[in-house]
C-alpha cells in the first residue's frame, strides 16, 4: 500500500512534469468553459449544469484514454518496467498506484470546474439545487474512473501508447453501444448485455438520482479492470 | 550469496536458458560473459527477479524469488542494461522515489541519498534533469539507484555499454570501488572488462555455463595447453623433420609445426616454430631450450603464448558453433 502511494505520487508528479499533463488539463478546461459560457451560463436559463455535465462525460471518452495510455505503456517502452519490477513492489501495488495516480489527476482536471458552481450560486435566482450538482459531479467521478481502469489494462497490454488510446477508446465506445447492440443479441446473454450498459445508468445520475447498485456497478466494474491489468503485468514475469 | 540452481527459461520455441547453475559467495565479484543472444539477460533478470524460471530456482542471501520475492528483491541492487531512467525527473528526487519503493524510512532517506550521490560522485547533478544528464552521469544515476538501499548482492546488467573511453574508465573504477564491500555479478561481453573486474568468470552460451573459475586459471588450463613460439636454426639443410621429432620427444609437447614452411629451410636460415604444449603442463620453456642445446640447435626466439581469456572464450564460442552446425548435418 506504501509502495503504491509512493508510484500514485510520483504518477501524478509525472503529468505535471511533462507538458502532456498540462495541455491535457487545459483543453479540457477550454472545452468545458466554452460549454459553460454558451449553453449554461444564460439568462432565462434554468440553473442547472446538467448541459456541462453531459458535455463532460463525453468529453472523457478522449481525454481519460489520453490520460491513461502513457501508464505502464511508457514504463514497457523505455524499460523503466525493469527496475520498478525489481523494486519490492508487487505488481497489485504497481497497477493500484499507476491508476490512483492518474484518477487524482484527473480529479485535479475536473476541479477547477467547482468555479462554475460557485458562480451558478452567485447569479442565479432560484439557487440551483445541489442535489444534481453532487450527482452529476459523482457520476462523473466513477466514469472517469472506469474509463482510467480500462485505460490502465490497455497500457499494461501493449508497449505502445497510441495503440492503448486507442484500444481504451474502442473498449469505451463499445460500452456505450451495448444497449444498442442488445437486441441484436441471442435472447439468452441478453440480460447480461443489458446489466453492463453504462448510458442508462449515467442517466439516472443526470437525473439527480443517485443509485447506491450504480455506484457498485462503476467500482466493481473499475476493480474488475484493475484486476486484469495486475494479471497482465504479473504475466509478464512467466513469459 | 547467491544461488542459481538449474535454471530453465523459454520464450515461445526459444530455449534461452538451459540448466544454469552457479553459486557466488559473499564478497565474490564475477563476471558473467557470453556473447549476444547467450542467455546472460535472461540469467541475470531471472536473479534479479524481473522474470521468473520455468524450472530450477534462484535464491539472494537466502531469499527465493520465486516463493519470497519481496525479500529476495531488498538484498538485491539491479542495473538492467541501457540504464532506463524516468527522464523527466530530477536525480535527487528520481533517488528518494526509489528509496520510498525500497521501503527506507524517511528520517533515513535523506542520509541514504546523500551517501548514493556521493559514491557516484553524482553531488554537482542532484538538481539537474535526468534527460539532460550524458550517458555516463545516467549509467551512474543507474547505479546509484542500485546502491540506495545498501543491498548485499550488486547485479549490473553491461554496466559500460554505450559510454565513451573517458566514462568506461570512470565506470569500471566506481565499480571497482563497489564491489571492495559486497557480492557483485557483472553481466558483459567485452572479455577485458571481465578479467579487470571480476575475480571469477562464468561464461556462458547457447544458454549453458561453459566454463566458470578464476580468470586468470581459466586463461592458463584453457581448453589446451600454451603455445611456445620459437625461431631456431638447425644444423644441416632440411633438418625440418629431425626438428619437429626433437620437440615432439620433449615432454607434455603435444605438436609442434614449421610456421613458415613456405620458405626452404637450410643451415644459414632461421626457421619459425610453433610447440604445443599439453593442456594442464608446467611452463615447458625450459625443457625446450635444454632440447635445443642438447641437439646442438641455436635458438634466438623462444616465448611462450599463454591463453588469454579471449581465446579461451572464442574458442569455447567455436566449439559451440560447430557443435550447432553439426547438429544441422544430422537434422
Amino acid at each position: 500500500m506504501r509502495t503504491a502511494l509512493t508510484i500514485a505520487s510520483r504518477e501524478l508528479g509525472s503529468y505535471f512534469r511533462t507538458p502532456a499533463g498540462w495541455v491535457i488539463v487545459a483543453l479540457y478546461l477550454f472545452l468545458a468553459g466554452v460549454v459553460f459560457t454558451l449553453s449554461v451560463f444564460m439568462p432565462g436559463r434554468p440553473a442547472s449544469l446538467r448541459d456541462f455535465f453531459a458535455v463532460s462525460g463525453w468529453l472523457l471518452l478522449p481525454v481519460a484514454p489520453a490520460i491513461s495510455m502513457r501508464l505502464i505503456a511508457e514504463e514497457l517502452r523505455s524499460g523503466t518496467i525493469e527496475p520498478l519490477m525489481t523494486s519490492p513492489v508487487g505488481s497489485a501495488s504497481l497497477v493500484l498506484g499507476k491508476f490512483a495516480g492518474a484518477c487524482v489527476f484527473m480529479l485535479a482536471m475536473l476541479a477547477p470546474t467547482a468555479a462554475y458552481v460557485v458562480v451558478l450560486y452567485r447569479t442565479a435566482e432560484p439557487a440551483p439545487d445541489p442535489g444534481p450538482i453532487a450527482a452529476g459531479y459523482l457520476c462523473l467521478a466513477l466514469v472517469g474512473s472506469l474509463s482510467l481502469s480500462i485505460g490502465t489494462l490497455a497500457s499494461a497490454l501493449t508497449s505502445n501508447a497510441t495503440l492503448a488510446f486507442m484500444m481504451t477508446l474502442f473498449g469505451l465506445l463499445g460500452l456505450l453501444f451495448v444497449p444498442s447492440a442488445a437486441p441484436f443479441a441471442p435472447a439468452a446473454i441478453r440480460p447480461a448485455l443489458m446489466a453492463l450498459a453504462v448510458t442508462p445508468r449515467i442517466g439516472d445520475f443526470a437525473k439527480g438520482v443517485v443509485d447506491t447498485a450504480h455506484v457498485a456497478f462503476f467500482l466493481g466494474a473499475s476493480a474488475w479492470f484493475l484486476l486484469l491489468a495486475v494479471a497482465a503485468v504479473e504475466i509478464r514475469r512467466w513469459r | 550469496m547467491v544461488l542459481v540452481d538449474q535454471v530453465h527459461k523459454s520464450f515461445g520455441p526459444v530455449h534461452a536458458v538451459r540448466g544454469v547453475s552457479f553459486e557466488l559467495k559473499p564478497g565474490q565479484v564475477a563476471g558473467l560473459l557470453g556473447p549476444n543472444g547467450a542467455g546472460k539477460t535472461t540469467t541475470i533478470r531471472m536473479i534479479a527477479g524481473f522474470l521468473l524460471p520455468d524450472s530450477g530456482r534462484v535464491s539472494i542471501a537466502g531469499a527465493d524469488t520465486v516463493s519470497q520475492p519481496h525479500a529476495a528483491r531488498v538484498r538485491l541492487g539491479y542495473l538492467p542494461e541501457s540504464t532506463p531512467l524516468y527522464e523527466e525527473m530530477k536525480v535527487r528526487e528520481y533517488l528518494g522515489y526509489r528509496a520510498r519503493l525500497f521501503g527506507i524510512p524517511g528520517l533515513a532517506r535523506p542520509r541514504a541519498i546523500a551517501h548514493a550521490l556521493e559514491r557516484c560522485w553524482l553531488k554537482d547533478v542532484a538538481s539537474r534533469r535526468i534527460g539532460a544528464l550524458s550517458k555516463g552521469y545516467k549509467q551512474r544515476v543507474g547505479l546509484a539507484a542500485a546502491l540506495l538501499h545498501n543491498p548485499a548482492v550488486l547485479v549490473l546488467d553491461e554496466p559500460t555499454n554505450g559510454l565513451d573511453p573517458t566514462q568506461i574508465r570512470e565506470t569500471r573504477q566506481l565499480v571497482r570501488e563497489l564491489a571492495t564491500d559486497r557480492t557483485m555479478l557483472i553481466c558483459s561481453h567485452i572479455l577485458p572488462e571481465v578479467e579487470r573486474l571480476c575475480d571469477r568468470v562464468i561464461i556462458i552460451a547457447a544458454g549453458k555455463v561453459r566454463a566458470d573459475g578464476n580468470p586468470a586459471q581459466l586463461a592458463r588450463d584453457g581448453v589446451d595447453g600454451a603455445v611456445y613460439q620459437l625461431q631456431v636454426r638447425g644444423m644441416r639443410p632440411g633438418d625440418d623433420e629431425r626438428l619437429g621429432h626433437m620437440w615432439r620427444s620433449i615432454p607434455y609437447v603435444v605438436g609442434a609445426l614449421r610456421t613458415d614452411k613456405d620458405r626452404p629451410g637450410d643451415l644459414a636460415e632461421w626457421t619459425s616454430w610453433s610447440v604445443s604444449g599439453k593442456h594442464g603442463a608446467p611452463d615447458l620453456r625450459e625443457a625446450i631450450a635444454t632440447a635445443a642445446v642438447q641437439n646442438g640447435v641455436l635458438i634466438r626466439e623462444l616465448r611462450s603464448e599463454t591463453n588469454t581469456l579471449e581465446r579461451v572464450f572464442l574458442r569455447l564460442i567455436d566449439e559451440i558453433d560447430d557443435d550447432a552446425d553439426e547438429g544441422r548435418d544430422a537434422a
